[in-house]
């Protein structure tokens, strides 16, 4: 389990993170969540001990390794750019860690073709040069290289960032399964929510050096404790001027303290022109004319003009538009999904 | 930004000098276009030529002759440049070694810079005259020189002679334990390691040490003219010598005692003397001091072939020759310069015998022997 | 398309002009001269006569200098590998304190070399020198000449030769993904493990080009043999130099430099195979910089500071006595002793009493400038021509401009002169010889090869993509020349060109043959001054030269990097 107790990093003047209180438990695949420069990069090089705290502690297993040198923690890293020796050959990189631990020569060519296997790298690729890979193998010759120590903790940052969308899919399942398998406790560094919310068993949002929220996938998605995260995740419908302009329509809102009402786009239903939709206790009926629409082939998202707000919203049949009667919906919202914020 | 500036800057500045190189050198074209219609036409397109050179370079209006010399050192050259200019020649003076002057002569043969050569000791008037590099020209004085220094074929003409003295240093060597010769430092176990042997043999004053050795055993069936005697003898003479190191003058480690015997040039006695404080004993080995002298001569296809032997004739006389003798304690070659000479040049000269050198036999065989020396002895 | 467009680059007029001017000029001055010159050494007198190499056979003495060249270049190639990686690493890889003024005096063989570098370390370890006393002090039986034969030159050399690594092994060391030293150091590696297995592996391939240049160096070591070899160590160069100034000797001259050039060859041939063997691609799409690394062991880092502060004062000393001593009387020079009395500044007055003295400042100041602005524009073009067109012509170019390394300049200078001291067909009958030309020609032949090793390697390093992108928004070749690939390698090209600069300024060896008598270089200025025939205080007058060359170089240098420091620090 590792714990990280009041950790503040500050560069200079600068504060990359303040005041991190965070547990990650074992055996769980953890991800830090956040936009770019939002700190989450420099907490995991804490974790991993490249660089030092200057306040706070983080335990591994109740033993404060807050000063521990990153040869000496048992926490292996897969980096951004992978960070491959590009002298070495495949082989040599992956036996890098054992060689330094100074084990058997026999057992680290066991043990390298193992990990190779279980990576799903083939055995003529571990005489080549790192080089004349592609970026999926180099990726896998990255995590290959760090799972062969059998570390108590792997960590990876980004490391799907720089392959292309089909790529980083297929890969993202191959790292939810290797993980799996190993059981191994994991920590994820992301900008990318859609990697968070597949792969996480909890996901903690970073914004501008703190945590804004830690929780399950569901957890950060549906129930959103802030603005940010509201904002970050997912696709939302900014919907306060709806709100303000009906307060007595959404009367399970609380108006009084809250001013900013989002509702997530699959939230919404729409009803066709002429179809009767019967309303439940909590839903709002709209009228709204559709003003534009993305084909995604299993979805089609809508553009809507509801009053003076645009909102969107996902039909799973496309709809031929060109004429009124099509273009003309109502828009059903269900108060209980509307997310509100001070 | 910055580095844009910068940039063209460089760029500038190297096409600035280009073309300013470019500008110069039109002139040393200009050269060889004189060179070639001076020596085929008359004078007139000889002195549009120069005109046009002296119009681009702005130093002067006059013609300008080029003179090479070893002999500008310590004031030299400036007081010749002077003296030249009260008596109307417009001289320029480039100084180099002798060897250097004699291989820049011989490269330059095409398309020569150098109106006037002097300075360098016949040895190197020797090879030039074989590369074909001088031009004969009798001086108004060339009867006023000392017999058999002037080359029968008026090549070149003495102006100062040199002695090479064999002396040693009475602060650390006694009149009693003093060589006799050259041959005595060779064969004489208790002179190693305290007599110089100069090893620099690009210079002149080495390589008349080894031909005044080399000459007393000459032995038409020996290798290159030499006896396996002479060889063996000079072997020696080099084994137990002590070699000038890189970057110090002989007469440092004459005057310091590290090697208290060796050889001394007339000419330049009196200022080393001067600076280090050391008065040189000298020796007079029976077979005579050997003796080197300084001349004069035109560089063949001078565009100014008048005026360089108005110079000559001007710079060899009595009264030049005379001055610079009094002034830099020479000893002219000129019988008439001579009564100018310095008391210390006299009494350099008064007991030196000269070498009879045959240095003809020396001159054929000088490159040779320093090659043999060069790969074999050293 | 792609066909279309390359065939008319093929036939792009410029670019066939441009490939004449090439091979016309690799022709004229690379490849008929020196081909001359060993035609001349071989049938000179109408039939091929081997005499030349029997002669040198039977002299052990040339024999031996062989010998010593070789053993002088195979000690340096081990001893300046070892301090250019030390020097390098203190000042780029380990935190050490002081980093910035070690850095300065490792940097100080950039603006003084041969003559002046030898004197300065004369003064230092010389006979007279202050050091030597003090050995002679406390052990009288020291011998004064104790710094001299194959110690003195071998440890003059290996730190005089370090420039190259301190320019070229820093940059390819700044150039190393920090991810992978992380990386390392994640999976367990001491600090040790991490330079032995990660870091130096990845400089490799500029370590095997330094290597061959500090070979090259050692093999045509000529100053530091002169002045520190003595009797006992002997080398070829010195000796080519006095047979390429006898007439008659001349041929011998060629065939010890055609020794020097066969070796030459094959250690090239020799390193260029293992050099393919040992590259790799960098892979890392996102580079992180550098972070200087602090050493664990308290003791290592000790150890590590004391030797990096030896390797300072080693450095600063001689450049210190040039400065002190330029400030002295001709006494304490020759004697080494210095008190208040011996301070002055005659000597600078002496140096410069006439506004004459500044004339060959000058004139050098213009070759340096003209020769390396030449020399690098020529290597861009080879270098831009070979990267387009890889086929045999430009492979048989690429060949042949490294002429020049494999000949001493002594022997390319005699080359020159004896070729174009008559007309040759091949400059359509001008007589170089005798102009400002040749001396200009020469300094560009001489410093073709670093120079083009250098651009090719910038050039080569450029993704191909940037010039296709520049190509594909409408630009010309001349216009993506100039306003895309140039900047990108001008903080290179800049390095070298102030290279060729400061090389060029102070040179002797090939100068003395091929300056115009009218036009007085540096190097011949300072010689003179300073030579036998001058009886006046030389050693001072070239104490002062150096200084002043000093001086210039270090402006030259700051106006140069200091420049370009700002521009990266602008960019990121």
């Amino acid at each position: 389990m590792i714990t990280f107790q009041d950790v503040t990093i500050k560069y200079d003047d600068f504060t990359a993170v303040k005041n991190l209180n965070f547990e990650v438990k074992d055996g769980e695949f953890f991800t830090f969540l956040g936009p770019s420069g939002c700190g989450k990069t420099t907490t995991l090089r804490s974790l991993v001990g490249l660089i030092q705290p200057t306040s706070g502690e983080i335990y591994l297993d109740d033993k404060d390794i807050t000063n521990l040198p990153t040869e000496k923690r048992d926490i292996k890293m897969v980096f951004q750019s992978y960070a491959l020796f590009p002298t070495m050959t495949v082989y040599e990189n992956i036996a890098f860690g054992l060689k330094v631990k100074k084990v058997e020569k026999a057992m680290i060519k066991q043990k390298v073709a193992d990990i190779a296997k279980k990576v799903d790298l083939a055995a003529e690729q571990l005489a080549k040069k790192v080089s004349e890979l592609s970026g999926g193998q180099q990726q896998r010759v990255a995590i290959a290289r760090a799972l062969v120590n059998q570390p108590n903790i792997l960590v990876l940052d980004e490391p799907l960032s720089n392959l292309d969308a089909k790529l980083r899919v297929q890969l993202r399942n191959e790292l939810k399964s290797l993980q799996k398998n190993f059981g191994i406790t994991t920590v994820y560094v992301t900008h990318d929510q859609e990697e968070a919310l597949t792969l996480s068993d909890r996901i903690a949002v970073f914004n501008k050096g703190e945590i804004e929220q830690i929780g399950t996938p569901e957890e950060i998605y549906e129930q959103s404790n802030s603005e940010f995260v509201c904002n970050f995740i997912g696709e939302n419908n900014n919907i306060t001027k709806l709100v303000t302009n009906h307060p007595e329509r959404f009367d399970r809102l609380n108006l009084e303290e809250n001013n900013a009402f989002y509702s997530r786009i699959e939230k919404l239903k729409i009803s066709l022109f002429g179809q009767t939709y019967p309303l439940v206790e909590d839903e709002l009926s709209f009228t709204g004319k559709i003003i534009d629409s993305e084909y995604y082939g299993i979805y089609t998202k809508y553009s809507i003009k509801v009053e003076d707000t645009v909102v969107r919203a996902v039909l799973k049949e496309k709809l031929s538009l060109g004429t009124d009667q099509n273009e003309k919906v109502q828009v059903i919202l269900s108060q209980q999904h509307i997310l509100q914020y001070k | 930004m910055m580095g844009k500036g910068m940039k063209y800057a460089i760029l500038l500045t190297g096409l600035f000098v280009v073309l300013v190189l470019a500008a110069c050198s039109n002139g040393s074209s200009a050269n060889t276009d004189g060179t070639e219609t001076a020596n085929a036409d008359s004078k007139s397109t000889e002195t549009k030529n120069t005109d046009s050179e002296t119009a681009s370079e702005t130093t002067n209006s006059e013609e300008k002759l080029i003179v090479y010399t070893n002999s500008n050192g310590d004031g030299r050259g400036e007081w010749i440049v002077e003296e030249a200019k009260n008596a109307g020649f417009n001289i320029e003076i480039v100084g180099a070694g002798g060897g250097d002057a004699t291989n820049r002569l011989i490269s330059e043969k095409a398309n020569p810079v150098a109106d006037v050569v002097f300075g360098l000791n016949h040895m190197f008037f020797e090879q030039l005259q074989a590369e074909e590099v001088l031009t004969p020209y009798e001086p108004a004085w060339a009867s006023e020189i000392e017999e058999g220094i002037n080359d029968p074929e008026n090549y070149y003409h003495g102006l100062v002679k040199q002695a090479l003295v064999l002396s040693y240093n009475p602060e650390f060597v006694n009149e009693a334990d003093a060589p006799e010769n050259y041959l005595d430092l060779a064969n004489n176990e208790e002179f190693a390691g305290i007599y110089q042997a100069r090893d620099d043999l690009g210079s002149a004053t080495a390589k008349v040490i080894v031909a005044s050795i080399l000459a007393q055993f000459e032995d038409t069936n020996g290798e290159l003219g030499i006896s396996d005697e002479g060889w063996e003898t000079i072997a020696r003479y080099y084994e137990n010598g002590v070699q000038i190191p890189e970057g110090e003058d002989y007469f440092t480690i004459f005057a310091s005692g590290d090697a208290p015997i060796g050889t001394m040039i007339s000419g330049e006695l009196a200022a080393k003397q001067e600076q280090y404080g050391t008065e040189p004993a000298f020796l007079h080995p029976e077979v005579g001091t050997p003796q080197v002298v300084e001349s004069i001569a035109i560089v063949d296809g001078t565009e100014q072939l008048e005026l360089a032997q108005e110079f000559v004739d001007w710079y060899g006389s009595a009264e030049v020759q005379g001055a610079f003798a009094a002034e830099f304690n020479a000893m002219p070659a000129n019988l008439e310069a001579q009564d100018q000479v310095t008391d210390f040049q006299k009494e350099i000269f008064a007991d030196v015998k000269a070498q009879d050198i045959d240095w003809a036999f020396v001159t054929e065989n000088i490159d040779a022997w320093v090659e043999k020396l060069e790969l074999e002895i050293f | 398309m792609d066909t279309l467009k390359n065939r008319w680059n093929k036939w792009n007029p410029v670019t066939i002009l441009l490939s004449f001017f090439i091979i016309w000029f690799v022709f004229a001055f690379l490849v008929f001269p020196n081909v001359n010159t060993i035609y001349e050494t071989f049938f000179g007198t109408g039939t091929f006569s081997l005499e030349p190499v029997e002669k040198l056979l039977r002299s052990d003495r040339a024999v031996q200098s062989v010998l010593n060249s070789i053993l002088l270049a195979i000690i340096l190639v081990f001893t300046v590998n070892i301090v250019g990686i030390s020097l390098v690493l203190f000042t780029n890889y380990f935190d050490i304190k002081g980093a910035s003024i070690l850095k300065l005096s490792y940097f100080s063989t950039l603006v003084y070399g041969g003559v002046a570098l030898n004197l300065g370390y004369k003064l230092v370890y010389g006979k007279n020198s202050p050091l030597t006393d003090f050995l002679t002090q406390i052990n009288p039986n020291w011998d004064g000449n104790w710094f001299s034969g194959l110690f003195a030159v071998g440890f003059v050399m290996t730190f005089a030769c370090t420039s190259n690594h301190m320019l070229f092994l820093s940059s390819a060391l700044r150039n190393v993904d920090y991810q992978t030293i992380e990386a390392a150091k994640n999976l367990g590696a001491s600090q040790i493990t991490i330079l032995k297995n990660v870091v130096l592996p990845t400089l490799k391939p500029t370590l095997f080009a330094l290597t061959i240049i500090t070979f090259l160096t050692g093999l045509s070591a000529t100053s530091a043999p002169l002045v520190f070899g003595g009797k006992e160590f002997e080398t070829i160069t010195p000796m080519i130099l006095t047979f390429a100034n006898s007439s008659s000797s001349k041929d011998l001259a060629t065939v010890l430099a055609l020794v020097l050039g066969i070796v030459t060859i094959i250690v090239l041939t020799f390193m260029l195979r293992s050099e393919q063997k040992g590259n790799y691609i960098s892979i890392s799409k996102t580079k992180t910089t550098l972070v200087k690394q602090k050493i664990n062991n308290k003791t290592v880092n000790i150890l590590v500071h004391i030797i990096a502060y030896i390797l300072f004062i080693i450095y600063t000393m001689p450049v210190l006595a040039i400065i002190i001593y330029s400030f002295t009387d001709a006494m304490a020079i020759s004697s080494g002793f210095i008190t208040w009395d011996s301070f002055t500044i005659d000597n600078y007055l002496l140096t410069f009493s006439s506004l004459e003295a500044v004339r060959p400042y000058l004139i050098s100041l213009g070759y340096g400038f003209a020769g390396s602005f030449l020399v690098v524009a020529f290597c861009l073009l080879c270098a831009y021509l070979m990267k387009k067109y890889n086929n045999r012509l430009t492979r048989t170019l690429d060949f042949m401009l490294m002429i020049p390394w494999f000949l001493p300049s002594t022997l390319i200078a005699v080359g020159l002169t004896v070729t174009f001291n008559t007309n040759q067909w091949v400059v359509l009958n001008q007589v170089f010889t005798g102009t400002l030309w040749l001396l200009l020609i020469g300094y560009i032949i001489v410093n073709i090869p670093f120079t083009l090793r250098i651009t090719k390697s910038t050039f080569f390093g450029i993704n191909q993509e940037i010039e296709d992108a520049a190509k594909n928004l409408g630009a010309n070749a001349f216009y993506t020349f100039i306003k895309v690939l140039l900047p990108i390698i001008l903080p290179s090209i800049m390095g070298i060109y102030s290279l060729n600069f400061i090389g060029i300024l102070p040179d002797y060896d090939l100068t003395v043959f091929l300056y115009h008598p009218l036009y007085e270089p540096l190097g011949i200025t300072i010689m003179n001054a300073t030579g036998n025939s001058a009886s006046a205080d030389t050693k001072a007058l070239n104490l002062v030269y150096t200084v002043i060359l000093v001086i210039l170089n270090t402006m030259i240098l700051t106006a140069v990097y200091g420049n370009l420091r700002f521009r990266k620090r602008k960019k990121v």
